[in-house]
């Protein structure tokens, strides 16, 4: 998703939020939804966390829509709050659950994978947190070092979790590896 | 000894990102599999791109709205109403621990005491469960919503000057509500924690 709004449109709505103006948060959510929701999707493992994460997204910009200064990107200050709950999630409920945050071996049940998956359902079969590296990476546009903020993590933790990503995705697509 | 090393996928990601060494650079002009490799590799992240979008399943706003709305009333009552209370809790501590002051019995301050302390407790409760960091879906927004304005108005009756002192009972009566909102508030947020554990 790219921004969907023009930047005077969006500094007017967030002046009028700001003051309180439900309507314009509501525009603002009307205008995101589709793409806080497409992101949180790939982020966390299930729809109705993906939908948890879009509420708590939005909750998080009627609380701070003040801390927007107009300058940069709207989208792109509402998609790293986005990232940031559902990474967020994730933290917690590892906690919870008192498993390391970071578990490389946490891909889906058994090696006996089929020869070949379509790309939608290799990148499902990857961990958690390695299908989130991938997707603010390659598709998001994230760098290794924003990546590394957003989960409190080295940047080289980054770099080498999209590396170890490619090599399964292309083992799982079938793709073979190089001589 | 010729350069028999291919380029590690950390490597030939570099490169696709523009962040390649200047081995990898030199590899590349002379290694059709790693060419072919970068290739693919920056194929991937085109169809990773190309992969069709998730939408939302259903309208979340109003839900949204109601958090949204719930949480300025309550920052409103811990911003004013909050602060008439704590003034009144100071005055009302002071008052059921001295021995005498209007109509009040022992038996009252005591019974005061004990709603106050009760109060308080709840209230840690509900303050430990963070119930401002958590989306609530419309039907528990709503609920909460209403709690917190029965709540408000219990406080905004307690800060009235001289309550104590002409109804102490009543006082009485109002702090051990003022408990039981707020024991309902640690039921919704628990609730919603346990539902979200599921």
């Amino acid at each position: 998703m790219t921004e969907t709004l023009p930047m005077a449109e969006a500094r007017s709505l967030v002046a009028r939020a700001r003051a309180g103006d439900h309507a314009a948060l509501e525009h603002l959510y009307r205008a995101h939804e589709r793409g806080v929701y497409a992101l949180a999707r790939r982020l966390t493992p299930t729809a109705e966390d993906a939908e948890d994460v879009l509420q708590e997204t939005f909750l998080e910009v009627c609380r701070s829509v003040g801390s927007w200064r107009g300058e940069g990107s709207l989208w792109g200050w509402i998609r790293t709050i986005a990232a940031s709950k559902a990474l967020m999630r994730y933290r917690r409920e590892k906690l919870r659950a008192g498993e390391p945050l970071f578990d490389d071996a946490a891909e889906s049940p058994g090696t006996d994978v089929p020869l070949r998956m379509d790309l939608e359902s290799a990148l499902a079969r990857l961990p958690e947190r390695s299908r989130a590296v991938v997707w603010l990476h390659d598709v998001e546009g994230y760098t290794h070092e924003e990546i590394a903020e957003l989960m409190g993590m080295t940047t080289s933790f980054s770099k080498s979790q999209l590396a170890r990503a490619h090599d399964r995705l292309r083992g799982w697509l079938g793709e073979g590896a190089m001589a | 000894m010729s350069d028999v090393r291919h380029g590690t996928t950390d490597e030939l990601l570099a490169m696709r990102d523009g962040e390649g060494s200047a081995w990898m650079k030199a590899h590349l002009e002379a290694c059709a599999a790693c060419a072919g490799e970068l290739y693919r590799l920056d194929q991937m992240r085109s169809r990773l791109k190309a992969l069709p979008e998730f939408a939302p399943p259903r309208n979340l706003w109003p839900s949204v709205a109601t958090a949204a709305r719930a949480e300025r009333r309550r920052r409103r009552l811990h911003g004013v109403v909050g602060l008439a209370t704590a003034a009144a809790l100071t005055l009302l501590t002071v008052l059921a621990l001295r021995p005498a002051g209007g109509s009040a019995t022992l038996a009252d301050r005591t019974a005061l005491q004990r709603a106050m302390a009760q109060s308080a407790v709840m209230e840690q409760s509900l303050h430990d469960l963070s119930p401002e960091s958590r989306a609530l879906p419309g039907d528990a927004a709503g609920a909460v919503a209403s709690l917190e304005d029965r709540l408000s108005r219990i406080d905004a009756e307690l800060a009235e000057p001289g309550a104590w002192r002409s109804a102490p009972d009543h006082v009485v009566g109002l702090w051990q509500q003022r408990t039981g909102v707020l024991s309902a508030l640690v039921d919704v947020h628990t609730t919603r924690i346990a539902l979200a554990g599921l």
